[in-house]
């Protein structure tokens, strides 16, 4: 009997020996697991994210902590996953099956095509629309207690709900913000100045003073930490709002918008033209700012130009609330970081008074969404966490705890943050000037000419308005037919979302019914009228005084004055 | 019966029971093969919506070999067979998908799903190609079919919206003409339909075409108060105070209308990007009636 199990034991040695390793390893993972569990849990909750910012994790854990302490038998685990490799863990954690309870989404970036991020929704995640018309009950005993969960958002979960699905899928827990951030011991140093100017003149005068200093290895301060990542943010925040006032002219539709068909049907009929100054003007102060940057911005990137403020050799430099933790920590110990609001010019600026409507609109929304996956052993746990962190005492210490802006109404910001309080009224950019491929590729060439001093604004536009209207044309054309080619998907999605109208039960029947009415009127019925409309226009070619589409008509005026002569009399 | 003696009438109880057990048996038997039938139909539109054509078709390809002959649940499959053959990119097979609706219409041809078929059919003719607009004539003929059998089911009466919208396409007077007597007409023949909303909507279009304000306004406020109201949908309705507003204010002059839109849009939606132009006209609007008045005192 022995013998035979020795002989047993020596002929299956290496299958044998891998069991016994497989079971160790098995067992170890058990009794590890096990140990880390704290004592009590009977439910563990993972969440996914991407957010290795200095303090998300630590913030999460805190909130579990919390969270903990009501629900004793809940542990909440992070997986934080590196931002490059965040699409495709996601993508194979869901479609394995082994997805978190609770997963960040990427909406619109995070290098998944939306159309496979819509795909993901209706697979692997709950819809929670029944849940976000409810009150939190997280809120219960604060002012927001009793009110929708989504009317308690600043932007009333405006991003969450996917119009594709008619469903809320998403629980937003941060707003985010741009500023320019600035070494507030260096500038006092250099300018003498305590806290950075408002004004765009003085912001300037004092670059200029940065710039003309030295240290002690005699080289020179630069006044802004820029590169091309951090272009657009100071073409964004100040440059382009000052075309504003194309809108007045070209915003054919009135829908408050400047699209890039409506331009071009401007240029082409004569209503607006390179000579239009707000569109002068963006470009000269474009050329004032970026001469404040490093030689050779446009070749660098974000990290470069994060080095150079760090290294105490830039004093300015704009970035995000994502970023505002990490720089406070690149700083610690060697100088202080202060917040500023883009310094816009005043009315009486005798450059860009005449075009500066008024201050820079930024549309509050919200993000660092979650969603629950439909594996999720726990999702009523999972819903829960998600009310705690998105209630109004959740939020607010969730994004304290942070350094970002909480998403939910009455909440306040840390006093680094008050600087990001968003502008909720006032004016945005209108100079969509590209319309198709080539046009853009010529439009970025000249521009990146622009950026480097090789040419002003009167060449760069000499040259690219002929090829605009020429190409332009063929351009626009394929926009329509581009248009025209997305009817048969929309006709796809309806037809699938008919047939949910006729299969659901009659009581959920009818809201679909009003939905897929909705939506065919928008998407199929009506989707070409605008363009026939602006095709009219570019028909009838070029115009002169033209009447605006804010402009009131003569007829229009002569009708007030006619009341008002009317009411004088009722009146007398 | 009085002759029978004990022992045949306990036969034909037990003859009894069994029929009835077998019918009992044969009944669930029918029943089960239904709803799995149904299941596989469900199981169709969901693999389609997913993207999933293939197994779509399988789905309906297997609940029609199962569900009984001429019965509703034949059509179900295939009208869900014919919309994935019409609808699935790449892939699609317009001539089998147009085949299959004819055979669902066959199959009972003046119900619900015949209405969605005939509309089916028609919109197979307004897919563009290539990216060009598809044959109008072709297009209204199709239509007008659908309106002809459903005039008031909700097929016919989207049918004959997208007859107006192709007709709208391209810019002309006479036809848009046409189009403007003709929604006049549904809207006073229809007052009960839920497409109410979107043929003021196509009325407004014509209006802006011929330049008359105030029908083009009244028309808008119109397309407002027949909306449909979804109380699970999150109702925006910032674009509609801002729409009705700017009409008011630069295409009829009715500063007071404009005013209270304006005021609406300021109030609901602080957060709105137009709301800085929304005070702007407000002001404009102040500012020009006061230098009217200054003007009459002037005078």
């Amino acid at each position: 009997m022995i013998r035979s199990l020795i002989m047993f034991l020596r002929r299956h040695s290496a299958p044998l020996f891998v069991c016994v390793v497989y079971l160790w390893s098995a067992a170890m993972i058990l009794s590890y697991r096990q140990a880390e569990k704290p004592a009590g849990v009977t439910t563990v909750l993972r969440i996914g994210h991407w957010q290795l910012e200095a303090g998300v994790r630590d913030a999460f854990d805190q909130m579990a902590a919390e969270y903990r302490k009501l629900h004793p038998e809940v542990d909440i685990v992070q997986d934080a996953i590196p931002e490059g490799t965040y699409s495709q863990w996601m993508t194979t954690q869901l479609m394995g099956g082994t997805a978190p309870d609770l997963i960040e989404v990427p909406v619109g970036g995070g290098g998944i095509p939306y159309n496979v991020v819509l795909g993901f929704f209706s697979r692997y995640f709950l819809p929670l629309t029944a849940y976000v018309n409810q009150p939190n009950p997280y809120n219960n005993g604060t002012e927001l207690e009793g009110i929708a969960w989504r009317k308690t958002y600043k932007d009333g979960m405006r991003n969450s709900y996917i119009e594709e699905m008619q469903e809320f899928m998403l629980v937003p827990l941060s707003q985010f913000g741009i500023r320019i951030f600035y070494n507030k011991d260096l500038l006092k140093k250099l300018t003498g100045l305590d806290k950075a100017p408002g004004d765009y003149r003085e912001f300037l005068r004092a670059c200029e003073t940065i710039k003309s200093r030295k240290d002690d290895r005699g080289r020179p301060y630069t006044p802004i930490a820029g590169s091309a990542y951090h272009m657009g943010m100071w073409d964004g925040f100040m440059c382009d709002p000052l075309t504003y006032g194309a809108v007045r002219r070209v915003d054919f539709n009135r829908d408050g918008a400047v699209g890039n068909d409506e331009l071009f049907v401007g240029f082409k009929t004569g209503r607006i033209g390179f000579d239009f100054p707000p569109y002068k003007a963006k470009f000269r102060m474009l050329r004032e700012l970026t001469e404040q940057f490093q030689a050779g911005f446009t070749g660098l990137g974000r990290d470069e130009a994060v080095f150079l403020f760090a290294q105490e050799r830039a004093v300015f430099i704009t970035t995000g609330t994502w970023d505002a933790g990490s720089l406070q920590e690149q700083a610690r110990g060697s100088f202080e970081v202060g917040v500023m609001d883009f310094p816009m010019p005043s009315r009486d600026d005798p450059e860009f008074g005449s075009v500066i409507e008024g201050p820079v609109y930024e549309r509050p929304t919200s993000q660092f969404s979650f969603a629950i996956t439909r594996t999720s052993r726990h999702p009523e746990v999972a819903l829960d966490f998600l009310r705690f962190l998105g209630s109004w005492k959740g939020n607010q210490k969730l994004n304290r705890t942070i350094g970002w802006i909480p998403a939910i109404e009455k909440t306040t910001l840390s006093p680094l943050l008050q600087a990001f309080e968003p502008h909720l009224e006032g004016v945005y950019g209108a100079m969509p000037v590209t319309l198709g491929g080539e046009t853009t590729i010529k439009w970025q060439q000249l521009y990146s000419l622009f950026q480097v001093r090789q040419i002003g604004y009167e060449d760069m536009t000499a040259q690219f308005e002929p090829f605009y209207l020429e190409r332009g044309v063929n351009e626009f054309q394929e926009a329509q037919r581009n248009r025209r080619r997305g009817v048969a998907g929309d006709e796809q999605f309806l037809a699938g979302f008919r047939a949910r109208a006729m299969l659901v039960p009659s009581n959920e029947s009818e809201s679909q019914w009003i939905k897929y009415r909705q939506m065919t009127t928008s998407r199929l019925m009506v989707r070409d009228l605008g363009a026939a409309l602006l095709q009219k226009r570019l028909d009838e070619g070029s115009v002169t005084n033209a009447v605006g589409p804010y402009d009131l008509s003569p007829a229009v005026v002569a009708r007030v004055r006619a009341r008002i002569q009317r009411q004088g009399k009722e009146t007398d | 019966m009085s002759a029978m003696t004990s022992r045949e009438r306990l036969k034909i109880t037990a003859l009894l029971a069994g029929l009835s057990l077998c019918s009992f048996l044969l009944g669930c038997a029918q029943h089960q093969e239904t709803g799995r039938s149904e299941a596989l139909i469900r199981a169709g539109w969901d693999n389609y919506r997913l993207g999933e054509f293939d197994l779509a078709a399988r789905d309906f390809e297997a609940a029609l070999a199962q569900v009984p002959q001429g019965g509703a649940e034949q059509q179900g499959a295939l009208y869900g067979l014919a919309t994935t053959w019409n609808l699935r990119r790449p892939g699609e097979d317009m001539d089998l998908a147009g085949r299959l609706y004819r055979q669902a219409i066959s199959l009972a041809p003046t119900n619900d799903l015949a209405a969605w078929s005939w509309l089916a059919l028609a919109r197979m003719k307004a897919l563009p190609v290539a990216g060009e607009s598809p044959n109008l004539e072709q297009q209204v003929d199709a239509y007008q079919e659908v309106i002809v059998r459903f005039p008031f089911h909700p097929a016919g009466e989207e049918a004959f919206l997208f007859q107006q919208a192709a007709r709208l396409e391209t810019p002309d007077l006479g036809r848009t003409r046409e189009v403007l007597d003709a929604l006049e007409a549904f809207l006073s023949t229809h007052p009960r339909s839920p497409w109410r909303s979107a043929a003021y909507k196509l009325v407004g279009h014509c209006c802006t075409v011929f330049g008359l304000p105030e029908k083009r306004m009244e028309a808008a406020l119109q397309e407002w108060k027949t909306a449909e109201v979804d109380p699970a949908n999150p109702a925006d309705l910032s674009w509609t105070y801002w729409q009705l507003a700017t009409l008011a204010e630069f295409e009829t002059g009715n500063f007071g209308l404009a005013r209270e839109y304006y005021r609406k849009l300021i109030a609901e939606y602080p957060a709105e990007q137009r709301v800085f132009v929304a005070k702007q006209e407000l002001q404009r609007m102040d500012d020009l009636e006061t230098r009217i008045r200054q003007e009459a005192v002037a005078r």
